[in-house]
């Protein structure tokens, strides 16, 4: 901990994994050292690709001595299990999204970071989305008014055979864990906490999962999520606020800066797109964690507020399952 | 080619001077006039007396307020004249039951001005569903936001409601025409946030469907002043095999009007009252049921009806409790 440069070590090389592991690159003050992944094949390709050593698993990782900052980026159902080893071994640990598949795990893995005094951050980079930041510099400036209603959707394509353990919602949580946590978490960022939440959900889980939630604030405003794994044209988010003195709008598919085609056809419709900015919301997430390491102040969104987050997601699953409305009241 | 003779009851709603033009243009239609319960003098002739205007039609379009749709259906009916009734179909249950029961024994046909249905998005999207093409259908988002009417559209007597009982309706008739399916339980969540009106400005629903699927609306009058149109009507539908949006009134050009200061969509799609408007008369003429009958007015109001009594309570309501 006392070393200058922060060595970072990242469990888990899907999506998030080689995200965050390709972040750290060239990041001042720090320095990507070591990858673990389930099998050490599974981490050899990014590892070598990003001149990091491979760690045999994740205990290992965890235990080695050239790690200060665990990122960790397991399957959800993993992040427990994780995030305790390496706090146990002193480090700092960057989890990612949503904290934990269960609130008892969320709260064990804030309860051993505090026991080992390391800091624990949460994944939730739409924090760092710069058109998000500008709409809460906008509502926090009132040029708005007061927010009425408001319409927030993220959808994506439907979840490949890659990533299997996302189609087992006990292991997930399902599209409502995986994207609509972001507008949860969003409008807790946003607006504060929600009074009750109504959630509906495709029964079964699986490739194809849709989910739509209406939350209502005690006075307002009231709020309409959608959360797609049906979105077969490739990632989307859009976001709507209207508030008394005015409205803001927002939709990916209509901010490109910067479109290719070519007879070889669309090579950008991937997953999760890059944006077009000089830094990445991946990157600026991973940098502001570290400069506030640097500093010893504790992350943006940390354990506690991660779990808050997650709380509400859980509630909106138990809103679908039992088909009635749930009251929403902060977790202890 | 045999003319229907179609008179329009009422100017009070914002609808009155579309749908008198689309009578006056209508070639299957002999626009016979109006009568306007203010005495206030419009295009086309003008009947001092709505008994004056039912003896010249066959049917008529009503466009008064929603609380007054009872009273003149049953006049109409009494007449024997049909009716074409703006929407919603009344603002209380019992009314509409009253129309339909009048109408039945006068056997004159009733029908409610639903555009949607007309829209050629919504057309395709309807034979994308009956094709196959789309899988099973499991959920819709859709929106019906417009902007504030003004008026009496806040007021409860006159409109039976606000946002919710003015926009509800559309989406509500469309989805069931699209899944061939009924609604069964509603969710909603009404405010009054935006222009200090005792009626809701702003409303989301939640529908579940008898065979499973689900599907929200929001209705609310959220269009601010500086928007570039009216409102719109949207859905996004997920399919087991496919995901398809539809935007009724994308068809339009973006008019930069630095003369009146404004930016402003000027449509440019298929007239939707002149296909509605056309396929009830159509129907009359050739002694068919009409194409979205006073049956399907109660349906989507039963869905309205719901919706407030959800809000009131906190918890989704079955249809079942209020029909």
């Amino acid at each position: 901990m006392r070393s200058v440069t922060l060595r970072i070590g990242v469990i888990g090389t899907g999506f998030a994994g080689s995200t965050h592991a390709r972040a750290s690159i060239g990041l001042p003050g720090a320095r990507l050292t070591a990858i673990a992944a389930a099998t050490i094949v599974e981490a050899e390709p990014l590892a070598t690709e990003l001149g990091a050593r491979v760690a045999p698993d994740a205990a290992a990782l965890c235990a080695s001595e050239d790690v200060d900052l665990v990122i960790v980026a397991s399957p959800t159902y993993l992040h427990a299990e994780h995030v305790i080893a390496a706090a146990k071994a002193g480090k700092h640990v960057f989890c990612e999204k949503p904290i934990a598949r269960t609130l008892e795990d969320a709260r064990a893995m804030v309860r051993a970071c505090d026991e080992a005094g390391v800091r624990l951050a949460i994944g939730h980079v739409v924090r760092f989305f710069p058109e998000y930041r500008r709409a809460k510099e906008l509502l926090d400036a009132g040029a708005l008014g007061r927010a009425a209603v408001a319409t927030l959707t993220r959808g994506t394509l439907p979840v490949g055979a890659a990533r299997a353990w996302y189609l087992d919602p006990a292991k997930s949580g399902g599209v409502v864990l995986d994207l609509m946590l972001h507008d949860l978490d969003v409008l807790r960022w946003w607006f504060g906490e929600p009074a009750r939440v109504y959630g509906k959900r495709l029964a079964g889980g699986g490739a194809l999962d849709y989910a739509l939630a209406t939350l209502r604030y005690e006075d307002r405003p009231i709020v309409q999520l959608e959360a797609s794994w049906a979105e077969h044209a490739g990632f989307r988010t859009t976001f709507e606020v209207r508030g008394d003195r005015g409205m803001l709008a927002h939709d990916s598919r209509a901010v490109a800066p910067f479109v290719v085609q070519s007879p070889a056809g669309d090579a950008g419709a991937g997953v999760i797109p890059a944006p077009t900015l000089r830094e990445t919301p991946y990157r600026r997430q991973l940098r502001d964690l570290t400069e506030r390491l640097a500093r010893g102040e504790p992350p943006l969104v940390d354990g506690r507020e991660g779990s808050r987050s997650l709380g509400l997601g859980l509630a909106v699953i138990e809103s679908a399952e039992r088909g009635e409305v749930v009251r929403w009241t902060v977790p202890a | 080619m045999s003319r229907l003779r179609v008179g329009l009851v009422s100017w009070a709603h914002v609808h009155a001077p579309g749908l008198a033009r689309t009578l006056a243009a209508l070639p299957q239609v002999e626009f016979v006039g109006s009568f306007d319960e203010t005495g206030a003098a419009h295009d086309g002739r003008t009947h001092p007396s709505l008994e004056a205007l039912l003896k010249e039609s066959e049917a008529v379009v009503l466009a008064s307020t929603n609380a007054a749709h009872r009273r003149y259906t049953l006049d109409a009916a009494a007449a024997g004249v049909h009716v074409l009734c703006e929407k919603p179909l009344a603002t209380t249950v019992a009314d509409a039951r009253a129309m339909l029961d009048a109408c039945r024994d006068a056997r004159v046909q009733l029908g409610v001005a639903l555009p949607v249905r007309s829209s050629p998005a919504m057309v395709a999207l309807k034979d994308a569903i009956e094709s196959g093409r789309l899988g099973v259908v499991r959920a819709v988002r859709a929106t019906n936001p417009g902007q504030y009417p003004g008026r009496w559209f806040g007021d409860r007597r006159e409109a039976g409601g606000g946002a919710a009982m003015d926009h509800t309706v559309h989406v509500a008739d469309a989805l069931r025409w699209l899944l061939a399916d009924e609604v069964v339980r509603v969710h909603a969540e009404l405010g009054s946030f935006l222009y200090g009106l005792p009626v809701e400005d702003c409303g989301l629903l939640t529908l579940d469907l008898s065979r499973g699927a689900f599907a929200s609306i929001d209705c609310s009058w959220s269009r601010p002043q500086t928007y570039p149109t009216w409102g719109g009507v949207t859905m996004h539908v997920v399919g087991e095999r496919g995901t398809v949006d539809v935007d009724v009134f994308r068809q339009s050009l973006t008019h930069y009007d630095d003369a009146a200061g404004v930016t402003k969509l000027v449509g440019w799609g298929d007239d939707l009252n002149t296909l509605m408007v056309g396929s009830f008369v159509d129907a009359i003429i050739a002694g068919r049921p009409v194409p979205i009958s006073g049956e399907d007015g109660l349906r989507s109001l039963e869905v309205v009806v719901a919706a407030y009594r959800s809000a009131e309570l906190r918890r989704p309501v079955a249809i079942a409790e209020v029909a």
